[in-house]
């Protein structure tokens, strides 16, 4: 196994791999930081050249842009307010208010040592339990897979805002939009009203980027002039503080920990992934906190939990890959085909036959995190710069960047007007106080709940299955216990606030 | 200035005649779209055709993924791009299940079917159960319990038309369970969710030689040279021919000479040794099947689509 080791390091430590990987690290960041843009299209791109490679040194460059592309999509959710990848929607929750509170520097190096962290810790978990924990996730069949997102379903109470009755449309709103187009078992047309525009459905990036990003941009159009600091997003410079923020990251050990450990479970069940893992991560930093009213005004948990679960994700996807071949994501099945089309075949056989290449991939891990810290410090600087970009600069940039990302997800157009079309629909929402995280949990888990209820009812069409396979009936009772937890806290601080106010919501 | 016009007019003329001429196909890049998502089997092909076509012609060959619709969306774009030879597509047998079953009007027919170029092996894949561990013993239990055997296929895809060859060949009854791709139904198989799975060697193999799952028959003519100790269905008893065969067809009506030229390109692209120890190391065999073979290949796929196709639609 040593031997093993240091074969694989030997190879991921040429000097070459090191260059090749540094470009794919900051290729990676950049490709997340720019809304609309994201991994699996750098990962693509990458993928042509790592034919000329050797496989693992191929593998390397691409675990280098994996690993920057979990951590850029913080820079625009902090400095912008648009998560620059799905899995960075709950950053925007905290890390933007710190940033516009005049903490910019702050909120970045909180994201980035709390991904650093969380990308190591997940490796770590990847090293020691591999197999074994591929061994569990393979046994989930679609009760449990139903059941976990029944439970993430109950995460829209963490998500509300405001108003628990507006919360909970949006998330209904997010569901019904999940049921436009192909139907995810058979491909039959729902709701598309025969117009080959929505024909391919309401692809959950456009929806994203649409929700976010659009109704964002336009926020910063009409705060224009009313604001103070005219011009620039974010008033005077910023102190990063590095290490002592290093340190704030480390002083939050057991939500470090936790979300890390979120993000390595959902990352190592198929299909699931950073877009979901960095909400859960969130929802149970809130729960578990003394403080949960300060979530989402710029605190600093709220950063680190989420930045850490969507960065575990990672090592979690690659569990697996590793010890069964079977991809976690779109990433990891372009991740195997680089290293079948050298002639490895990825399966269970994969560390007893190329043992140095499992373990190369394992250095490669770390190194990518490293390298991703590296660019990220020296280069958070130059990121904050773009908040000295007057808005009319800014804002027409960043609308073409989303633009130009949602027609090459799939090079349709016709997902241009649907980008439209959802901009104006989130932009109205967000004007109405609707909060739009619920409506995006909505999209995401939506399919997947379908997907595997009707597999789970198509296996066995007996019901009682969901609660007599246990892990399913943990999920359940999770859930349960999660919604009378939310009822709970929502009845308290109605309690709390009754003497004060007169109520004029019914929530 | 009378010259300038003149030689503007000449490279104009040079230009509307250039495309259409065959020996200087390609002049220009080739644009490739391939109807599915990133990282599935098509794409990774189809990557390295297209790397071996550029390197054949010495233009660029850019991929462009256009997925959606089970490749509907992508052949839909593709069938009103210009007929000149400068977009191709890729097409398999999942277009012909779709038109049988009504989610697409296009058919293989709307396109100039070019070169059948890869073809890979499908398994009839079985878990580890204690009900059968061979596929005689399955095809008894099939027999005796109609509809407990638990398949997990694509609904309304190709793996869906392999397992309706297989009981309308060996009059037997399965139960379907729906799932996307070679890579979760090979996931659900491992974990004991479902009992029997279309698979390939490049995502089940090494299962196989671990002992967790077992081959139980190849839908080939003859036996596989990465498994000779699994039997062809002809063994037994029924010629059953089940493989996604992936091939490069262009809009109806380019210029003949232009799909001449295409095909010829394509067929020194197969005879690249690179292109095919690549296509071999995933899971696939290069294979090379020129215009009229391709026709006549489909139509008979066809006519297989047609008669089972009742049972898919369910």
């Amino acid at each position: 196994m040593l031997d093993a080791f240091l074969a694989g390091a030997h190879q991921v430590f040429a000097f070459d791999t090191l260059i090749y990987m540094l470009i794919g690290s900051i290729a990676g960041i950049v490709a997340a930081a720019i809304p609309g843009f994201t991994v699996t299209m750098a990962i693509i791109l990458t993928l042509p050249l790592t034919f000329a490679m050797d496989p693992l040194q191929g593998v390397s460059v691409m675990l280098s842009v994996y690993v920057g592309g979990y951590t850029g999509g913080l820079i625009s959710a902090a400095l912008l307010g648009i998560p620059g990848t799905p899995s960075s929607v709950a950053t925007t929750f905290d890390a933007f208010p710190m940033a516009r509170g005049g903490e910019p520097g702050r909120a970045l190096s909180l994201g980035v040592w709390a991904s650093f962290f969380g990308t190591v810790i997940s490796t770590v978990i990847l090293i020691v339990a591999a197999p074994p924990l591929a061994l569990i996730a393979v046994k989930l069949g679609p009760w449990e897979y139903f059941s976990l997102i029944v439970f993430a379903l109950t995460i829209v109470a963490s998500l509300v805002g405001n108003s628990l009755m507006r919360g909970l449309i949006a998330g209904v709103i997010g569901l019904g939009l999940a049921t436009v187009g192909p139907d995810p078992m058979m491909g039959r047309p729902r709701l598309t009203f025969d117009s080959a525009i929505l024909m391919p459905g309401l692809p959950f990036l456009i929806v994203l980027i649409g929700i976010f990003a659009i109704s964002q941009l336009m926020g910063e159009v009409e705060d224009d002039g009313k604001s103070e600091n005219k011009g620039a997003l974010i008033p005077d410079v910023i102190e990063f503080k590095t290490w002592s923020v290093m340190r704030e990251v480390l002083m939050h050990p057991v939500n470090l920990v936790r979300s890390s450990l979120i993000g390595v479970f959902i990352g190592a069940l198929p299909g699931a992934g950073g877009s979901i893992a960095n909400l859960l991560a969130y929802d149970q930093a809130k729960r578990s906190s003394k403080t949960p009213e300060e979530f989402g005004k710029g605190t600093a948990d709220g950063v680190i939990a989420s930045e850490a679960g969507n960065s575990a994700t990672a090592g979690g996807g690659l569990i697996p890959m590793i010890a069964l071949g079977i991809p976690g994501s779109a990433v990891d099945a372009i991740l195997m085909a680089a290293l079948m089309v050298h002639g490895i075949s990825v399966g269970p056989r994969l560390i007893m036959d190329h043992p140095d290449l499992a373990y190369g991939m394992f250095v490669a891990m770390v190194v990518a995190s490293l390298m991703m810290l590296v660019v990220c410090v020296l280069s958070m600087r130059l990121f904050l710069r773009v908040t000295d970009i007057p808005k009319q600069f800014i804002v027409p940039t960043v609308m073409i960047c989303c633009v130009i990302g949602a027609f090459a997800l799939n090079n349709r157009v016709s997902d241009l007007y649907l980008l439209g079309a959802i901009g104006l629909v989130g932009y109205g929402l967000k004007s109405l106080d609707y909060p739009l995280a619920p409506l995006v949990l909505g999209v995401i888990l939506g399919p997947i709940a379908e997907t595997n209820l009707r597999r789970a009812l198509m296996s066995d069409g007996d019901w009682t299955v969901f609660f007599t396979r246990p892990i399913s009936a943990v999920l359940l009772v999770a859930a349960l216990l999660s919604v009378i937890f939310s009822v709970r806290s929502v009845l308290k601080m109605r309690k709390k606030d009754r003497p004060a106010t007169d109520e004029q919501d019914g929530d | 200035m009378f010259r300038k016009i003149a030689v503007a007019a000449g490279l104009m003329a040079a230009a509307i005649a250039g495309p259409a001429q065959a020996q200087d196909y390609p002049a220009k890049p080739i644009e490739f779209i391939v109807p599915w998502g990133p990282g599935g089997g098509s794409d990774t092909l189809m990557r390295l055709v297209a790397a071996g076509l550029a390197e054949e012609t010495g233009k660029a060959v850019p991929v462009i993924n256009m997925p959606g619709v089970g490749g509907n969306v992508g052949l839909a774009e593709f069938a009103n791009r210009p007929a000149d030879g400068y977009t191709i597509s890729q097409i398999h047998e999942g277009l012909l299940i779709s038109n049988g079953t009504g989610i697409t009007e296009l058919n293989w027919d709307s396109f100039m079917p070019i070169a059948l170029l890869t073809s890979s092996p499908q398994y009839l894949t079985l878990s580890k159960n204690d009900n059968f561990s061979t596929f005689e013993e399955m095809v008894a239990y099939a027999k005796e319990h109609p509809g407990a055997v638990r398949a997990g296929v694509t609904l309304a895809g190709v793996p869906h038309l392999h397992m309706a060859m297989i009981e309308d060949a060996f009059g037997i009854q399965f139960s379907y369970v729906g799932y996307e791709g070679t890579g979760q139904r090979i996931r659900a198989l491992v974990g004991g969710n479902i009992d029997i799975a279309i698979g390939d060697v490049s995502s089940a193999g090494q299962f196989v030689e671990n002992g967790d799952l077992i081959f139980a028959a190849v839908g080939m003519p003859e036996r596989t040279a990465e498994e000779p100790d699994v039997r062809t269905f002809k063994e037994l008893g029924k010629d059953l021919d089940l493989a996604v065969t992936r091939g490069v067809v262009l809009p109806k009506g380019t210029p003949q000479d232009i799909a001449d030229a295409l095909e010829a390109n394509l067929e020194k692209v197969m005879q690249n040794e690179d292109v095919r120890t690549k296509i071999q190391n995933v899971g696939s065999a290069p294979v090379f099947l020129g215009q009229e073979e391709y026709k006549t290949y489909l139509g008979k796929l066809s006519d297989t689509v047609n008669r089972l196709v009742g049972k898919l639609a369910g």
